[in-house]
C-alpha cells in the first residue's frame, strides 16, 4: 500500500512506456469521445469517463491475421507459419469492469482443454494497472453483477483517487517488484478505510435502478437458467433486433469470432480473426443450410443465456456480464441488457 | 491514439465512426456517440467496414489493354486520346454515387468542360431523381425536407413500399424507437417488412397501387374540407382529385375505406407528420412521389418542425452525387443546365463555353443499340453483375475508373485505380443534405491517386489544367457555383458533424428542416396505370432490390461478415427465389425450394420457391439481378424495372 501525489501517477505511466507499449484511456481531441487505446503517457486521462470501446481489443482484434501461408503450386508445397504478437503492454487506468471482463476471455481462451496460442502471445507479458471508479458512469451497473467498482483481484496496481492523492495497492509480484523502485510512502490504514468509504459512496450513486436492489439483475438470472420467461417476451425483445452485432463487439466479455482466408497482392494468403456476433443469423448457420437460431428471438435468448445464466456462472465462475452497460450505448434497437432486465422483470411481477 | 473520426460511406444514412488505423491498415471500427444521425449506433455494415477497407482485391496500378500494366502518364495519354477520336454526343461518363462530392465535380467538369459532353449519369436507378425533381417543383428544395433528428420529434410517421429497417438500419431504429416512445407509425407496402411488423399500422396495398392509396388519403382530406387549399395549383390538384376512384378503392386497392380515413384524420390532427420512402436503389416513380408529396402539402406538413417528405438513399452520396451535377441536365445544386444565368455563370468561372446539345444518361445510350455512344468511362462499378454485357462489349473504348476489382474491368480498354475514401480528402452529403467531411487517415496503401486528382491530370493532358492542390480547393470551387454549398468549407466542416444544406454564408449551421417560400402542388404526368392480373398470368410479381442490392454489391463481397449475413438467403436458393404465400403454393403444388418457371408475356425464368407469410396470396416477390437468369428475365422488362418499387409483371408460376 502506497500513497502517490498525483503528479506522481505520470512517472509509474512513464516507467512502463519504457518497457510496455502503454494502453490507457484518452479523449479523443475531435470530439471528446473516450478511447482505450495506445497512448503516449503525458496523454492519458485517470479521469475520462469509461471507454467508449471495451479494453479487449488489445488483446483480441477486432481484425487480426493469425496465420500466414503460401501455396506453390507448381512444387504442391506449402509454407505455413504462425503469426504471433508479442509486443509487452501495459493496460494503465483500467476500470474494474473492464478487468473482470478481461478476466473472463482469459478463462475462455487460456482456462480450458485447448489453449488459444494468438491470445496467450497478446496476454503475456502484461502489466495491469487497474483505477478504481469513485464516482459511477450513467450507464453503469457493475454491482449487480460483482464487477467494481473497485478491482478485487486480476491487477499488478490498482490506483484509487483519495482525492488529494492516490492509494496504489499491489496486486502482483510483478507489481511489486516494479513499485518498489520508486520509493514512494507507504499508506496508512487510514488512507484505506477511506477507499473503502469512497467505494461505498460510489456504490449507492448508481442509477436508481441499480441500487434500489441489486437483486435487479439476479432476479433475471434465475429466470433465464431456469427458461421461465415467455415467448412473448423473446419476440418483443426480437422483434426491436436489427441484427448489427454491436452488442457483441462492445461486450468486454464476448469472444465470438470468425476465421477468414484472404488473398494478398503479394501471393499469400493470410488467415484473419473477425470478432462476429451470435445476432448474426449467419453465425450460427451450418453447413447444408440448417440453421438452429435463424429466429431473431432465438438469438436474443441464446445471447442472455450466456450472459445471465447460472451455467455461465459455473463455466466461467462468474456471471458473463460485467455491468459496464455499453450495450445500451450502442443498440439501436434499445434491447441493451439493462432493458432486457426491465422487461423480464416486467414479465416477473405481472 | 489511432482512432480517428470519419463517416460511413456503405449507405445513405451518413452515420458517424472512428477508424482504428495503423499504418496503412485499418483495425477495426467503433461508433461516434455524439454524432447526430447515429448517436453512437452502427448496423453490421458499418460495424465491419474495416474488413472491406483492409481488403487486397483492389487495383493498384494503371492498365492499359494490349500493353499490360502501365505509368499513369501513359494510361492518361491513353485514355485523352481514344476520347479525342469521338465526337461529344459519342461520349458518355458513368459517375458513381459512392465517389465524394469532390470527385463527383471534377468529373462532371471534365465531361462538360473539357470533353464537352452532357452525358453524364449515375449509376442508380431512377428513383431519386424523380424524387428530387417532386420535391424541387413542388418546394423549391431538391432534397429531403425533413431531417432525421427530427424523427422522434414526428407524432405521425409513414414508411412507404420500403423495407427501411434492412436498407438503412439506423434509421429504421430511429423509427423504432419512436413508435416505442408513442408516435404513430404507419407501414403503407405490398408486403410484409420489418418496419411493417412494428407498426401500429400495416396497410397492405396491392402492387402497383401506391399511388392511388396515397391519393385517396388526399381525397378524403379534401372531401372533409381538412386540407390546406393555400398551396399553388390547389384547383388544378382538386380536380385530379375527382378522378381517384374512392368508392372503388377497396376492389382497386385492397385497402378499405376505413383504413384510408383512419390515415387522414392522424394525419390532419397530428402537429407533425413525416413520411420517409426508398429513393436511388429502389425508388418511386414521379407520380406517386408527387401523389405523396401532394398528400402532406394539402395536409399542412411542410415547413414544420417533425415534418418532412423525406426520400431515403440507399447509396452513400446518392444525394450528393446529384448535387455535384452528375446528371445530364443539370449543374450543381440543381441548377439547370438550360437556365441561361447559372450557365453563364460556369462558364464565367471555367473560362469556356459549355455544352448545349441535348445530354442522355447512359442507361438510354446503352439500353438503346441505335444510340451514338462509342466511348465510356465508369467510375466504381457497384453491381456485382454487369447489365449491357454485350453492349459494353461491343464499344469502341470502354474506360474503368476505381479503387476495388470487380467484373466491369473486363470490359475495359483502359483501367485507372484511385485511392479508397480513407486515403484522401473528401466529403458525403447523405440523405438528409448533411455534407460530412471524411478526412484523409492513412497515406494510400499502394501507389494510387486520389481521383480529384487523377481528374486533374486528365484535365491537363488535354491543356485544360484545373490546378487544385487539394481536396479543399474542389469544395472551394463547388461552395463559389452552388447557393445551398454557399457558406460549406473544409475549415468548417472539420469542426462538425457535417452541415446540412442550404448553407450560407450568414447560416453557417445549416438548415434543419427546410421552410419552403412557396408550395406548390405537383400534378402527375400520367393518369393511374395499376396493372391488373389475368386468368392467364394470375400473380403479380414484385422486384425486390433494396434488400437485395447488397447481395450484388460489388464492395460487399469484399467483406467477410456481412458479405456471410446478406448472402443468406443465397445459400439456400443458390438458383434465386421467387416468395409466394402459402396458399398459392398449395395451388400450384410446390414446397419451400423446389422449382418453379416463371413465366412473363416477354420472358420466362427459373427459380426456386421461397414459400412466405410476408407475401399475400395472389402476389410474388423476386430479388432483382440476383442471378444471371433473373437479370435476363428482368431486362426484358426494362420499362416496367425502372418504375422502382412499384414495378409489377403479370406471371404465371408453374411447377417443373
Amino acid at each position: 500500500m502506497y500513497l502517490i501525489k498525483k503528479n506522481d501517477v505520470k512517472k509509474i505511466a512513464k516507467a512502463l512506456e519504457e518497457k510496455y507499449t502503454l494502453y490507457g484511456p484518452y479523449l479523443d481531441e475531435a470530439f471528446g469521445q473516450c478511447f482505450f487505446d495506445k497512448v503516449s503517457a503525458d496523454n492519458i486521462d485517470l479521469n475520462a469517463p469509461i471507454p467508449a470501446n471495451p479494453p479487449k481489443h488489445v488483446v483480441f482484434p477486432h481484425l487480426e491475421t493469425i496465420m500466414q501461408y503460401k501455396y506453390d503450386k507448381n512444387a504442391k508445397k506449402a509454407d505455413i507459419a504462425m503469426v504471433f504478437d508479442d509486443v509487452p503492454k501495459a493496460l494503465f487506468g483500467l476500470r474494474s469492469c473492464d478487468l473482470t471482463g478481461l478476466q473472463c476471455i482469459d478463462r475462455f481462451f487460456l482456462g480450458q482443454e485447448f489453449v488459444d496460442e494468438v491470445y496467450r502471445h497478446h496476454r503475456s507479458r502484461m502489466f495491469i494497472v487497474a483505477n478504481t471508479c469513485v464516482v459511477p458512469f450513467k450507464q453503469c451497473f457493475c454491482v449487480c453483477t460483482d464487477s467494481g467498482p473497485a478491482a478485487q483481484e486480476g491487477y499488478d496496481l490498482n490506483l484509487t483517487d483519495l482525492g488529494d492523492s492516490y492509494l496504489l495497492e499491489v496486486g502482483s509480484e510483478k507489481g511489486k517488484a516494479f513499485i518498489e523502485s520508486f520509493n514512494f510512502p507507504k499508506a496508512t490504514q487510514e488512507h484505506v478505510t477511506q477507499k473503502q468509504k469512497l467505494v461505498e459512496k460510489s456504490i449507492t450513486m448508481f442509477e436508481d435502478i441499480a441500487t434500489e436492489s441489486k437483486a435487479w439483475v439476479s432476479r433475471v438470472m434465475n429466470r433465464v437458467t431456469t427458461g421461465f420467461i415467455k415467448e412473448e417476451v423473446w419476440e418483443y425483445i426480437g422483434n426491436q433486433c436489427i441484427e448489427c452485432g454491436a452488442c457483441s463487439y462492445v461486450c468486454p466479455t464476448c469472444t465470438c469470432f470468425n476465421i477468414n482466408d484472404a488473398n494478398t497482392i503479394a501471393g499469400n494468403t493470410e488467415r484473419l480473426r473477425t470478432w462476429d456476433s451470435c445476432s448474426y443469423e449467419g453465425y450460427s448457420r451450418m453447413a447444408g443450410g440448417h440453421n438452429p437460431r435463424k429466429p431473431i428471438e432465438d438469438r436474443r435468448n441464446k445471447r442472455f443465456f450466456c450472459k445471465l445464466s447460472y451455467s455461465q456462472s459455473k463455466k466461467y465462475l462468474r456471471p458473463g456480464c460485467v455491468g459496464c452497460g455499453r450495450c445500451a450505448w450502442v443498440c439501436p434497437g434499445d434491447i441493451g441488457l439493462p432493458n432486457v432486465v426491465t422487461y423480464i422483470r416486467r414479465e416477473i411481477h405481472e | 491514439m489511432s482512432y480517428m473520426p470519419g463517416v460511413c460511406t456503405f449507405c445513405g444514412t451518413g452515420c458517424g465512426h472512428y477508424l482504428k488505423v495503423d499504418g496503412t491498415s485499418v483495425q477495426g471500427v467503433f461508433p461516434s456517440r455524439v454524432h447526430p444521425v447515429s448517436k453512437g449506433r452502427l448496423c453490421v455494415r458499418g460495424w465491419n467496414i474495416h474488413e472491406l477497407l483492409s481488403t487486397q482485391e483492389r487495383i493498384i496500378r494503371p492498365y492499359v489493354k494490349d500493353s499490360g500494366q502501365v505509368s499513369y502518364k501513359d494510361a492518361i495519354a491513353k485514355l485523352v486520346s481514344a476520347l479525342s477520336l469521338y465526337k461529344p454526343e459519342e461520349i458518355a461518363f458513368y459517375a458513381s454515387p459512392r465517389s465524394s462530392n469532390e470527385d463527383n465535380f471534377a468529373l462532371m467538369k471534365l465531361a462538360r468542360l473539357v470533353f464537352k459532353t452532357n452525358n453524364i449519369s449515375l449509376q442508380a436507378e431512377s428513383g431519386h431523381r424523380n424524387s428530387l425533381d417532386v420535391l424541387y417543383n413542388g418546394t423549391g428544395f431538391a432534397g429531403m425536407l425533413g431531417s432525421l433528428e427530427d424523427i422522434r420529434k414526428a407524432e405521425v410517421l409513414i414508411v412507404a413500399g420500403m423495407d427501411i429497417t434492412t436498407q438503412n438500419p439506423i434509421i429504421g431504429s430511429e423509427l423504432h424507437y419512436a413508435a416505442r416512445s408513442g408516435s404513430l407509425l404507419i407501414t403503407i407496402d405490398s408486403r410484409m417488412t420489418k418496419i411493417a411488423k412494428l407498426s401500429k399500422k400495416f396497410i397492405n396495398c396491392k402492387p402497383g397501387t401506391m399511388r392511388m392509396v396515397f391519393d385517396a388519403i388526399a381525397y378524403y382530406i379534401d372531401k372533409q374540407q381538412w386540407g390546406d387549399t393555400k398551396s399553388a395549383h390547389y384547383e388544378e390538384y382538386k380536380k385530379y382529385l375527382a378522378t381517384v376512384p374512392f368508392d372503388s378503392i377497396e376492389k382497386e386497392t385492397g385497402v378499405l375505406p376505413a383504413e384510408v380515413a383512419f390515415v387522414a384524420e392522424r394525419l390532419i390532427k397530428a402537429k407533425s407528420a413525416a413520411v420517409f420512402f426508398s429513393s436511388g436503389i429502389s425508388g418511386l416513380s414521379y407520380d406517386t412521389v408527387a401523389s405523396i408529396y401532394n398528400l402532406f402539402a394539402l395536409a399542412g406538413k411542410i415547413g414544420k418542425e417533425g415534418c418532412g417528405v423525406n426520400p431515403i438513399a440507399g447509396i452513400n452520396n446518392l444525394q450528393g452525387s446529384f448535387d455535384m451535377g452528375c446528371a445530364p441536365d443539370l449543374l450543381t445544386g440543381y441548377q439547370s443546365i438550360d437556365d441561361a444565368t447559372s450557365k453563364k455563370k460556369f462558364e464565367k468561372k471555367w473560362g469556356q463555353e459549355l455544352p448545349t446539345f441535348k445530354g442522355k444518361t447512359v442507361e438510354q445510350l446503352l439500353s438503346d443499340s441505335s444510340s451514338p455512344l462509342k466511348a465510356l468511362v465508369i467510375v466504381d462499378h457497384d453491381d456485382g453483375i454487369v447489365k449491357y454485357a454485350d453492349r459494353l462489349k461491343s464499344l469502341p473504348f470502354v474506360a474503368y475508373i476505381g479503387a476495388f476489382t470487380n467484373k466491369v474491368v473486363d470490359f475495359a480498354h483502359v483501367v485507372l485505380p484511385i485511392t479508397t475514401y480513407i486515403e484522401t480528402d473528401g466529403t458525403f452529403t447523405n440523405t438528409e443534405r448533411r455534407v460530412q467531411l471524411a478526412s484523409q487517415k492513412c497515406a494510400p496503401a499502394f501507389d494510387v491517386m486520389p481521383m480529384w486528382k487523377l481528374i486533374d491530370a486528365i484535365a491537363e493532358a488535354k491543356s485544360i489544367p484545373f490546378n487544385y492542390k487539394s481536396a479543399s480547393d474542389v469544395m472551394d470551387e463547388i461552395a463559389s457555383l452552388t447557393p445551398a454549398y454557399e457558406g460549406i468549407s473544409y475549415t468548417l466542416l472539420s469542426k462538425k458533424h457535417g452541415v446540412q444544406w442550404p448553407c450560407t454564408k450568414k447560416n453557417h449551421d445549416g438548415t434543419k428542416y427546410c421552410v419552403p417560400e412557396k408550395v406548390s402542388f405537383v400534378l402527375p404526368h400520367k393518369p393511374y396505370a395499376a396493372v391488373q392480373a389475368t386468368q392467364e398470368y394470375p400473380y403479380l410479381l414484385m422486384l425486390g432490390k433494396a434488400q437485395h442490392y447488397w447481395h450484388q454489391n460489388n464492395i460487399m463481397h469484399k467483406t467477410f461478415i456481412p458479405l456471410r449475413e446478406y448472402n443468406a438467403t443465397l445459400l439456400l436458393y443458390p438458383d434465386g427465389y421467387v416468395a409466394i404465400a402459402p396458399e398459392d403454393a398449395k395451388q400450384i403444388g410446390v414446397r419451400d425450394r423446389w422449382p418453379v418457371k416463371v413465366v412473363a408475356e416477354k420472358a420466362s425464368m427459373k427459380a426456386m420457391v421461397m414459400i412466405s407469410d410476408d407475401v399475400a396470396p395472389g402476389t410474388a416477390y423476386v430479388p432483382y439481378f440476383i442471378r444471371e437468369g433473373i437479370a435476363s428475365f428482368l431486362l426484358a422488362y426494362s420499362d416496367i424495372v425502372s418504375q422502382g418499387e412499384e414495378a409489377t409483371i403479370p406471371v404465371r408460376i408453374e411447377k417443373v
